[in-house]
């Protein structure tokens, strides 16, 4: 490890960043000392990759200073970065998929670590990421990795490449609760050998258990500086972030859904999906949804969740069993007889499967009614009526950032999840499939989700809700089912079944 | 860092500086134009008198140039549609041919009543083109070929059926040259409407224009083709009908094309030769991005390019200058109104690298000098 002159390994003063006139940073201020795990709070947007990016060399900040182990410098470009000890994991990760894991880590380190043939980096890689409790299938392609495995990847490069300083960006977003205490129990220790650790991240939980220091943004500035934890309690936290007069936790105080039916909505009978990217798959899944409920599943991202919702709304076909809805069998019906049927989704990859970025608001807003001739009719299409429905949805679901006419791309991840919504949750929603519906999101969209699915299981709707939060399952559901790579665990009630056990079912413990 | 400037995605460019860039975009194309015609020693009243005054003034050049405009027309719609999609028909050539052979077949073996022979030759020019391009795009459904190539070479092989006729069964007997023999006057011709060359084709391509663009701007099916276009994952998660709305544009795009062969045929050549059909892929995409894909745009847009040919003809007769240098300056002027387009995606800003190490000197030497 490099001689460190000073105690602070980096440190930002006064920096400003600006993108098209939208200041995206205004005089933040951030420090970080050696052997420490720093974590940097805010809401979506509040400037913490905008500011770490500048530090990794991906921008370039339109002022202010940088230094690193008190030494004051400029950081043009990523490589700089590098040689200087800087590596940050991306909350996109820059992996490319068509190759493997050992191709990936050769093009990144391979020069900088002076190894040019893919057996060595394999064994380096190999190596590296048993020093910090990985095991890792060098030969596999990215594309057949689940996010989390991805997210080792990428630990595993910056270990090769022996980063001082450490820049997670939101690292556990997409893990399991288990799975994400095992990064950070991993990056705690890290700090403890001595390296520099930044945590970016909006989950006050990860702040106040493994942080020493926070720093919390809110609209581009600094407005708690390094302070250490002890004396701070969540809702000062919470309250820093969002800014006054609001209470952001007043979602977790809800109630549970309940079925209102006596016969099942949606009933999977012996379901069985094959991945295309994999050899295993789900086998013979079984399980019912009633109105009036969710039936949240848990489980750890990357095994089989992504194949369920897109068999549930028949993007791909099902190997064998059947999928019916009030007693119709849509085992192998088309995506728009499907929706015909009720069938709403919120997908995890909403700008892939449901949003078209560069449509407008409105024709984004009526995309999936387009067909059921609800503007005009067989002979006519009415963009007037487009409008005016939009509008209204735009005013109902208090869609802040663009106009009826502005293209999807401009809005915020909120702010599209609630136009999606607003889309998806109209009256003849009848089987609302919610994937992770609030990764990546802030505390005040997270609520207006739940909200709005709470609302829809209300009007009758049955919800099956798969996500990878397992706050977010507990919160909303009546009852919980359990995926893990073996199989599927459950449904459960809540009574039925604690915390740590589904966290057990969920790490393959049977 | 010796790249003193710095570019930055615009997060929304106004219509009014899209509308100056393309408006920009086509004077400096045709600014650069003029100068490649003036050093070829065209002088510079003489390509305002050929490329203004005759092209568009004159009675003899306008139905010069409305002629060239109707074919023109059908392709660049045909190309707009399947642009939007995301479909790169590089094969308009052939589709055309195929229109070209198929029409001229119907009036060579004279098929069909005489008063529905020219219904007819239409018809089955439309489905040739449509043949011609469901070639391509079914590989590409089922196997994903690359329609960029299939569509090219399948232009080469419709030439040369082309020529296959040519110079076999409908060699015209009594000249022997690989022409076809002429259509019948009364029931195979596109009849004259009484302005120079232009024929009933005119009506023809108009109309087809109107339906076009009600398809893409007042039905939902040109809706679903932006969206597909966009996005086809995005708008099969929806529910769109994506198969059905790709299969039948492109179809669509093909029997345009074909169409367009047939006014070829029966509106100006009245036969069938090895040069009826010609560089119309190009001036079909060209005139697809000039209109910015709107069929309604494709009008004006087409009528305008058929003026460039006009004028190349002219050129052709007074200045012994080759046709083809038109196509030269065809791509001069998509070439620039392409890279000024640049302008209203991003922004370009001079960087101000320096402004921060400048800054860090002055706080350096402000250190030191309070020690």
């Amino acid at each position: 490890m490099a001689q460190r002159n000073h105690t602070t390994a980096l440190s930002l003063k006064n920096v400003s960043k600006s993108f098209d006139q939208q200041k995206a940073l205004v005089n933040a201020n951030f420090s970080v000392d050696w052997g420490e795990l720093h974590a940097l709070l805010g809401e979506n947007g509040a400037g913490k990759s905008t500011l770490m990016n500048v530090v990794c060399g991906l921008y370039t900040a339109d002022d202010g200073q940088i230094c690193i182990d008190g030494q004051q410098l400029t950081i043009p470009d990523p490589q700089h970065a590098g040689t200087l000890g800087i590596g940050m994991v991306h909350q996109h990760f820059k992996l490319i998929e068509s190759f493997t894991v050992a191709e990936n880590v050769l093009l990144s380190c391979g020069d900088r670590i002076g190894i040019s043939s893919i057996g060595d980096i394999s064994k380096r890689a190999k190596e590296a990421a048993e020093s910090i409790g990985f095991s890792i299938d060098v030969q596999a392609r990215i594309s057949a990795l689940s996010v989390a495995e991805r997210q080792r990847i990428e630990i595993t490069k910056l270990m090769l490449l022996g980063a001082d300083i450490l820049i997670l960006d939101e690292p556990t977003a997409v893990l399991t609760d288990q799975e994400a205490a095992n990064v950070l129990g991993l990056l705690k220790r890290l700090a403890s050998q001595g390296k520099a650790v930044v945590l970016i991240t909006h989950r006050l939980n990860e702040v106040t258990e493994f942080a020493d220091h926070v720093t919390v943004m809110r609209s581009g500035k600094t407005v708690i500086d390094g302070v250490p934890l002890e004396g701070l309690n969540r809702s000062d936290l919470a309250t820093a972030m969002v800014g006054e007069g609001r209470d952001p936790l007043e979602s977790a105080l809800n109630q549970t859904s309940s079925r209102t039916a006596e016969r099942p909505r949606l009933k999977l009978q012996e379901v069985s999906i094959k991945f295309p990217a994999k050899k295993h798959g789900q086998e013979r899944l079984s399980f019912e949804v009633f109105p009036g409920e969710v039936l949240g599943i848990a489980g750890v991202g990357g095994n089989g969740q992504t194949e369920l919702t897109q068999a549930l709304i028949g993007l791909i076909d099902i190997e064998s069993g059947s999928i019916t809805v009030d007693q119709d069998d849509l085992s192998n019906a088309s995506i728009t007889k499907r929706r015909q049927h009720g069938f709403r989704l919120i997908p995890a990859d909403r700008a892939g499967f449901a949003l078209i970025a560069d449509l407008q608001n409105f024709e984004n807003l009526a995309l999936t009614k387009v067909a059921t001739s609800d503007f005009g009719g067989r002979w006519w299409l009415s963009r007037r009526v487009m409008r005016q429905n939009a509008k209204a949805l735009f005013q109902s679901s208090n869609i802040r950032g663009g106009t009826v006419n502005s293209k999807t791309r401009l809005l915020s991840g909120g702010n599209a999840q609630k136009l999606l919504l607003a889309r998806e949750l109209d009256t003849e929603a009848s089987v609302l499939i919610a994937h992770s519906p609030t990764r990546g999101l802030d505390i005040r969209a997270y609520s207006a989700v739940h909200d709005a699915i709470r609302r829809a299981v209300k009007n009758g709707a049955a919800c099956l809700l798969i996500s990878e939060d397992l706050d977010e399952v507990l919160t909303l559901s009546s009852r919980i089912g359990v995926m893990s790579r073996e199989a599927f665990h459950g449904p459960f009630y809540p009574s039925e079944i604690s915390r740590s056990r589904i966290g057990e079912l969920m790490a393959g413990h049977v | 860092m010796s790249n003193p400037f710095e570019l930055m995605p615009r997060q929304y460019s106004p219509f009014w500086l899209k509308a100056v860039c393309l408006i920009s975009g086509i004077a400096i194309g045709l600014a650069l134009a003029t100068t490649l015609l003036m050093l070829n020693g065209v002088d510079f009243k003489g390509i305002v008198r050929e490329f203004v005054l005759y092209s568009f003034i004159s009675n003899r050049g306008l139905a010069q140039t409305i002629s060239t405009a109707t074919p023109l027309l059908l392709v660049g719609l045909a190309s707009a549609i399947v642009l939007k999609l995301r479909f790169w028909n590089i094969g308009i050539d052939g589709q055309a041919w195929l229109g070209a052979i198929a029409a001229s077949g119907i009036a060579i073996y004279d098929v069909g009543d005489p008063s529905f022979r020219l219904l007819i030759m239409a018809c089955a020019a439309i489905i040739a083109g449509a043949v011609w391009v469901g070639v391509p795009v079914f590989l590409k459904m089922r196997l994903g070929v690359n329609e960029v190539i299939s569509t090219l070479m399948l232009t080469y092989v419709a030439f040369l059926v082309a020529q296959h006729f040519l110079y076999g069964d409908w060699r015209d007997p009594s000249t022997s040259w690989p022409v076809s023999v002429t259509f019948d006057e009364s029931s195979e011709r596109l009849q004259r409407i009484g302005f120079g060359h232009v024929h009933t084709g005119v009506w023809i391509a108009l109309g087809c224009a109107s339906l076009v663009s009600y398809l893409m701007l007042a039905h939902r099916f040109g809706f679903f083709l932006s969206a597909i276009g966009l996005s086809p994952k995005g708008a099969r998660a929806s529910g769109l009908p994506v198969p059905i709305v790709v299969i039948l544009t492109v179809l669509i795009g093909g029997g345009l094309c074909g169409l367009a062969g047939f006014v070829v045929v029966a509106g100006q050549e009245y036969r069938l030769t090895q040069y009826v059909i010609h560089d119309l892929t190009f001036s079909a995409i060209l005139i697809a991005f000039l209109a910015r894909f709107n069929p309604i745009a494709v009008v004006p847009v087409s009528f305008l390019v058929a003026g460039l040919f006009t004028a190349g003809e002219t050129l052709k007769a007074f200045y012994q200058l080759p046709l083809s240098l038109i196509l030269v300056v065809q791509a001069i002027i998509l070439g620039s109104v392409i890279s000024v387009e640049f302008f209203s995606a991003y922004r370009v800003r001079i960087k101000v690298s320096g402004l921060l190490n400048r800054q860090i000197n002055e706080e350096q030497s402000r250190q030191t000098s309070q020690q």
